[in-house]
């Protein structure tokens, strides 16, 4: 359960360190800072404002007051939605949630289809005896670019003799995107149906494709008593103690983008640099902003499902142009968003844009 | 006398070439053939029915289903009660055949696409023709209501000149007919376009509309919509194909993230040359279409933009 | 205005494929989830538009299972003022028994009412023909196809019914009556789950349809069947760049592309 009123506002002294720190500030009509006021002030807002907002967690991160700024536009967006007044798109996406447990409406009876890419049987969670569950998730689950990103990891866990199984259609939507949304009441429905599988089948450890499906399951589904890791996390130590293989070659200049929610919001950072070290021939770069100071890509905070209305030069641009800027051929990530997101400017200029397990498999 | 009645759909001095569909079902079902219609100066093909009973009645007067019962009630004064009554599948035909039913307690089967004649069984889409119900009638007359392009291969000309006669019908207050409203005139007229780019629901969000409407620019095509991307506002109204929307026939149809409901087929099935991309083998606009391609709709879509630049 | 609105809970079979069972007993949609009828769903917002400007109230109505309270939460959700349930188990495949049973309803249980709305056509049977059938049932006015409301009066509705090819027609029709909505006439409002658990506060009654007349039935689905594979495409197989080639040869070929 998230706490409601988590935030703050009465404590912010306006010192503008969540603008600063705000990826949309500038270029968009949003700025956080003034939000917050006017939130202290309960005085009205432009509704168009909120959905700006990509959740990045920077301003909350960065604020010296723990105002939570970032949880503040998750309140300013839930009165929108209880007053039903949303931008179209938002709301296909969350009642397609509602029917079918996932925010494309795809169907439920089709989550696990990537498995048939497979040679081998993913066994559901409860037949395991680790109770290892890989929570695939709706992107992963049905997006065509994104499939291959389960099949390349149960791949390379079969590689490295790890257990593992799956819930299959029984998954729900983790509901990160919806909590950011602000649709509270829908993402308590998903919290709870994903948490009685869990404890019906005795999960013991979580392992997520998507850093938007860690930060919920480890941080917003309060004490399970289960481990939540990044795929990422459980790679790097096999990949560097060789019980992964990794016989291939991959001779490119390859770039990290670090995910927000795999990074400044939960401090995954080294790992997976240390799995794209260990890749034979492969020269890792660095944007001139990484790290905690990574650019965010724009596709968190519902951005996913909509566009805002304003026309400025997105984020995944300007993250190209820094990796082109930087010499490199390759831009690596670990979040299908932002797979999602660079791969369109980063195609209009040559580079290509990899998965982690992408670039792993190449080289299995 | 056993026959069927066919009412015509007419619409502003035109008489609509869908009914045709009623007329080839009206062959199949064996008997004569009588078209009610209203008096005035439509091209009706007589050559393809027994008797033409005309209405003295002005064409709004005549299409309004408030009206209809009565004009119906003369019809079978002059001529008996008919076997079937059938009406176009059509805005104006569901709802003048929906309401004759419950006027006369018939029977009515909307959307009948097949015909059965030896069981005497109809076919009716459910579920966007995903699967289809077989409806037998329980007494007749029954109301059918025809989808339009099932049927009219079957049309068979008569041997004998129809013969006509005339009937009045007095309008009813109840609901009357103000004016026709045009739909606002935009630059681009889709039903000229010899190359239309059509994308659906498969466009998935918003936000990738804009990858279709640069394709549409280098392929030097006009970009249109079936009825989820018009209702989620992604294209104006006047970009719609579909029966709600536009008819087209361009040489070129290509269709992106369409599944092919019937209502959209309806709107673009007689174009020259259908190209359908969608990723479900099983949509049912690979069986209209001319080519396909099953796949992802956006990587196709960046691939051609690429090679057509290049 | 008092309005009622009917409101009806479908299979959402938009992205399944659809099984029939046995000899064509039965399709199979064990596995399918449900949700509101979209055309519904259009009208439900109309009829809270129209109040909220011209005052009075709205109530929803279900013909289902017991299940379909759902869609009368939603409904109270979106801004009516109750709810009522005609529960039937029966999957009523005959419009007529349908609009029988509306008429029925509405006439034993003697609800006020100024207007009537239902969808154009249920997602599920698209028969489209329940709103007409009961209009003429209940001896009231009626129009489909409604894609504008321009003015509520006392006595009198101006609507304006869609047509093919993008032309509309304006229509006026007298109070009482029934309209059939159709979708795109509005933008209906997010319906949020804490929204609909406040709505599950309201009282929904329940009707037993049994105590209704329903009529004979006027049509039977003896079968259900696959739809008959027509002569299909040409598919063209093979890589991205490809295929993508051969489509562009194609477009070549038929003079709309150089």
């Amino acid at each position: 359960m998230v706490e409601q009123a988590a935030t703050r506002v009465l404590t912010c002294i306006q010192c503008g360190k969540c603008t600063g720190s705000c990826p949309e500030s500038g270029k968009t009509p949003f700025n956080v800072r003034m939000l917050v006021r006017k939130k202290q002030f309960q005085s009205a807002i432009d509704e168009a404002l909120p959905w700006y907002c990509t959740s990045c967690g920077a301003c909350t991160i960065r604020c010296p007051r723990d105002v939570k700024p970032s949880e503040v536009i998750i309140e300013l967006r839930a009165k929108l939605v209880e007053d039903g007044d949303i931008p179209v798109a938002l709301q296909k996406a969350l009642e397609n949630t509602f029917v079918q447990k996932n925010p494309w409406g795809r169907s439920r009876n089709k989550r696990a289809d990537w498995a048939q890419k497979l040679d081998f049987e993913v066994p559901h969670v409860s037949e395991t005896e680790s109770k290892r569950l890989l929570f695939v998730c709706c992107i992963q689950a049905y997006d065509p670019r994104c499939m291959v990103i389960p099949v390349n990891v149960a791949r390379l866990f079969n590689a490295g003799g790890l257990e593992f199984g799956i819930l299959g259609e029984e998954e729900a939507c983790c509901g990160n995107e919806i909590r950011r949304i602000g649709e509270a009441g829908l993402f308590e429905e998903l919290e709870e149906e994903n948490k009685a599988a869990f404890e019906e089948y005795g999960v013991k450890e979580i392992v997520t494709l998507s850093p938007h499906c860690m930060n919920v399951l480890k941080k917003e589904y309060g004490d399970m008593g289960i481990k939540v890791v990044h795929y990422t996390e459980l790679l790097a130590p096999l990949v560097e103690e060789g019980a992964i293989k990794l016989p291939g070659s991959f001779g490119k200049k390859v770039i990290y983008h670090d995910p927000c929610f795999l990074g400044k919001q939960n401090g995954v950072f080294d790992e997976p640099r240390a799995i794209l070290g260990a890749v034979p021939d492969l020269e890792l770069l660095e944007f001139s902003r990484s790290r905690e100071m990574s650019l965010c890509c724009e596709g968190g905070g519902g951005r996913m499902f909509f566009e805002v209305e304003a026309t400025y030069q997105r984020n995944a641009d300007v993250r190209v142009l820094d990796a082109v800027s930087r010499g490199a051929e390759i831009i690596a990530t670990a979040c299908p968003f932002c797979v999602m997101t660079l791969e369109d400017p980063a195609t209009e200029k040559g580079l290509a844009v990899k998965e982690l397990s992408e670039i792993l498999t190449e080289v299995l | 006398m056993s026959y069927t009645l066919i009412v015509a759909e007419v619409r502003r001095g035109v008489f609509e070439e869908r009914n045709l569909d009623s007329l080839g079902l009206g062959a199949l079902l064996g008997a004569q053939s009588v078209l009610l219609v209203p008096d005035g100066a439509y091209q009706v093909p007589d050559k393809f029915v027994d008797a033409i009973v005309k209405v003295k009645a002005a064409e709004e007067v005549y299409l309004n289903p408030m009206n209809m019962g009565r004009m119906l009630e003369a019809a079978f004064a002059a001529k008996g009660k008919p076997d079937n009554i059938l009406f176009t599948q059509s805005s104006s035909g569901m709802e003048a055949a929906a309401y004759a039913a419950g006027l006369f307690g018939m029977p009515v089967i909307t959307d009948v696409s097949g015909y059965d004649r030896d069981a005497g069984i109809f076919l009716k889409s459910y579920y966007s023709d995903k699967v289809f119900g077989q409806f037998k009638t329980a007494g007749v007359p029954a109301i059918l209501t025809v989808r339009s392009g099932s049927f009219r291969e079957f049309a068979a000309e008569k041997t004998a000149a129809a013969a006509a006669e005339t009937i009045d019908a007095a309008a009813v207050e109840t609901r009357t007919f103000v004016e026709y409203v045009e739909e606002e005139k935009t630059d681009i007229d889709i039903t000229k376009a010899e190359f239309l780019l059509s994308v659906g629901r498969g466009v998935g969000n918003q936000g990738e509309v804009s990858g279709y409407e640069e394709l549409a620019g280098i392929l030097k095509a006009v970009l249109s919509g079936s009825r989820p991307v018009i209702d989620k506002m992604w294209l104006p109204k006047a970009r719609q194909v579909g029966t709600s929307g536009k008819t087209v026939k361009p040489k070129v149809y290509l269709a992106m993230g369409i599944s092919g409901a019937f209502q959209h087929i309806a709107g673009m099935k007689d174009s020259d040359c259908i190209i359908a991309v969608n990723k479900d083998p099983e949509a049912p606009i690979f069986q209209y279409a001319h080519y396909g391609i099953v796949g992802d709709i956006h990587k196709v879509r960046d691939k051609l933009k690429e090679l057509a630049k290049g | 205005m008092n309005i009622l609105v009917f409101t009806k809970r479908v299979a959402a079979t938009q992205e399944e494929e659809l099984r029939i069972t046995g000899e064509g007993q039965a399709v199979d949609l064990s596995k399918v989830p449900f949700k509101v009828n979209d055309w519904d769903n259009y009208s439900v917002e109309e009829a809270v538009r129209i109040v909220d400007k011209a005052g009075g109230s709205v109530t929803a109505i279900s013909i289902g299972d017991a299940e379909s309270d759902e869609v009368l939460r939603r409904a109270i959700a979106m801004g009516a003022k109750d709810g009522f349930l005609v529960e039937t188990g029966d999957v009523l495949n005959d419009p007529f028994a349908r609009g029988e049973l509306i008429r029925s309803f509405i006439d034993k249980e003697k609800i006020p009412f100024d207007i009537i709305l239902t969808g154009v056509q249920s997602e599920d049977d698209q028969f489209g023909a329940v709103g007409g059938i009961a209009a003429a049932l209940m001896g009231l006015p009626y129009a489909s196809m409604v894609i504008g409301i321009d003015a509520v009066e006392a006595d009198h509705v101006v609507i304006r019914r869609e047509l093919e090819g993008g032309l509309q027609e304006k229509v006026k029709v007298t109070v009482p009556c029934v309209l059939s909505i159709q979708s795109g006439i509005n933008e209906p409002r997010y319906v949020s789950i804490m929204g609909i658990r406040k709505a599950s506060k309201v009282e929904r009654k329940v009707f037993k349809a049994d105590g209704y007349e329903k009529g004979s039935p006027k049509i039977e689905l003896t079968k259900w069947v696959y739809p008959e594979k027509k002569g299909g495409a040409t598919m063209l197989d093979g890589e991205l760049a490809d295929v993508c080639g051969q489509l562009l040869g194609i477009l070549k070929e038929k003079g709309v592309c150089q």
